[in-house]
């Protein structure tokens, strides 16, 4: 473990049966849904982002209530450390692809300055180079612009890593927060990507991320891709880097070294819809039942 | 109108029992013991109808108002009851006041709290 302190420190979480849980061996569960990337007519994997659920069994293993529930108990930084050990380790022994994105709260770059030390020293830890860690900015409260969050992106790009601003469109991902976080990847949320083959607003938002992207250096991913006809959309707005169901499923780390499975997604072009005809792995790629 | 409840109470004997006799009525139920829980539910998930107690970590807390207020904000559509075994009259008046549909003492007979829960969500017993 390293030397910056425990993986759950950093403050936050204010105890609780359910936070016990969390905190408990095994309390997190990672998949991974890869970004791919079009080119030449051809997809490969850009990415694997690094999603985690809640205890099983509870009503917080949906991710989206296990996150608002952290946030409710302001446990950012133990959850953010918590996951980031989990993906890392989860992630130790997959083949290299040119990233891996990990999500990390806004408030915990704001309060916890150590962060991006302690993940450099954790990802030589489980051998995964920084130059491929992308660091997903999620959460969507302030302090967006504090002194010492725009000071932990400088240092995580200092380390190598890539910088990605999540739902760009939604909520506090608008230009303000575009201008001050300087982002690698734009990751465009899922509500303009949905619809967008039979809506022509969501269209000319598609496009005007997707250039305002090349205007700033930055490669605009389309998140939520579950239809052929969006997908069609997407590229024709320019975005070539996609994610979502009707390409790849999470899948589990376990599924991800399975050799047949392997060999096609890192050694060779993916036709679109790879994925389609692979059993399901009940552990990572159904819907969390809702809470009961 | 959602025939989803949520269940907000610290004992555990009181959710099981919710949850026995409401869900052969047809309606889904969830439980939560903790007030961060509960909003995080809330948050994500339509429920037509929330039962919440007021106090969730001791005699003297209060946290149900504080949910009250954020069911209030944040899920519109969904109608409160507030069944409790302790709340003075002040927090009554403050529940009240937050726009809750009932208040009520704890115990109270399940078939009671289903005809209320049929009453508000509009559905017939």
């Amino acid at each position: 473990m390293s030397s910056l302190g425990s993986t759950t420190g950093g403050g936050g979480g204010g105890g609780g049966r359910l936070w016990d849980l969390i905190l408990a061996p095994e309390g997190l569960t990672t998949s991974f849904q890869p970004i791919f990337e079009r080119k030449d007519g051809q997809l490969t994997v850009f990415a694997l982002e690094a999603l985690n659920r809640g205890p099983r069994g509870t009503n917080i293993e949906r991710s989206d209530v296990l996150f608002e529930y952290v946030r409710r108990k302001r446990g950012e930084v133990a959850i953010d450390r918590l996951a980031i050990a989990a993906s890392l380790r989860e992630a130790r022994g997959l083949p290299e692809v040119p990233g891996l994105s990990l999500n990390i709260h806004a408030a915990t770059l704001e309060r916890e300055p150590r962060l991006p030390a302690w993940l450099a020293e954790m990802a030589a830890e489980y051998e995964v180079p920084c130059k491929r860690i992308i660091v997903e900015i999620v959460e969507h409260a302030p302090p967006w612009s504090g002194r010492q969050f725009l000071e932990s992106l400088d240092r995580l790009r200092t380390l190598g890593m890539r910088i990605a601003l999540d739902d760009v469109g939604l909520g506090q991902s608008n230009f303000r927060m575009i201008l001050d976080c300087r982002p690698d990847l734009l990751k465009i949320d899922r509500h303009f990507v949905s619809g967008a083959h039979a809506d022509e607003n969501r269209r000319a938002v598609l496009e005007s991320i997707a250039d305002l992207a090349v205007r700033l250096g930055a490669k605009a991913v389309a998140e939520g891709i579950e239809d052929e006809r969006d997908l069609e959309v997407v590229l024709a707005s320019g975005i070539g880097l996609l994610q979502g169901f009707l390409l790849c499923r999470p899948c589990s780390s376990k599924r991800l070294r399975k050799l047949d499975f392997m060999k096609r997604l890192w050694s060779e072009p993916l036709p679109e819809g790879y994925g389609d005809d692979l059993p399901d792995d009940p552990s990572a790629t159904q819907e969390v039942p809702a809470p009961r | 109108m959602s025939l989803r409840i949520l269940v907000v109470d610290d004992e555990e004997t009181i959710l099981f029992a919710f949850r026995e006799h409401f869900e052969p009525l047809g309606y889904e139920i969830d439980c939560a013991q903790e007030l961060e829980e509960a909003e995080a539910l809330l948050s994500h998930v339509r429920y037509g109808l929330l039962i919440a107690d007021l106090r969730l970590t001791g005699s003297q807390s209060s946290e149900g108002l504080e949910l009250i207020r954020y069911a209030r904000e944040r899920s519109p559509w969904t109608r409160i009851v507030v069944l409790t075994g302790s709340g003075s009259e002040a927090m009554k008046s403050e529940a009240m006041d937050r726009g809750v549909d009932a208040f009520l003492e704890k115990p109270r007979p399940l078939g009671e709290l289903a005809a209320l829960a049929a009453n508000l969500l509009e559905r017939t017993a």
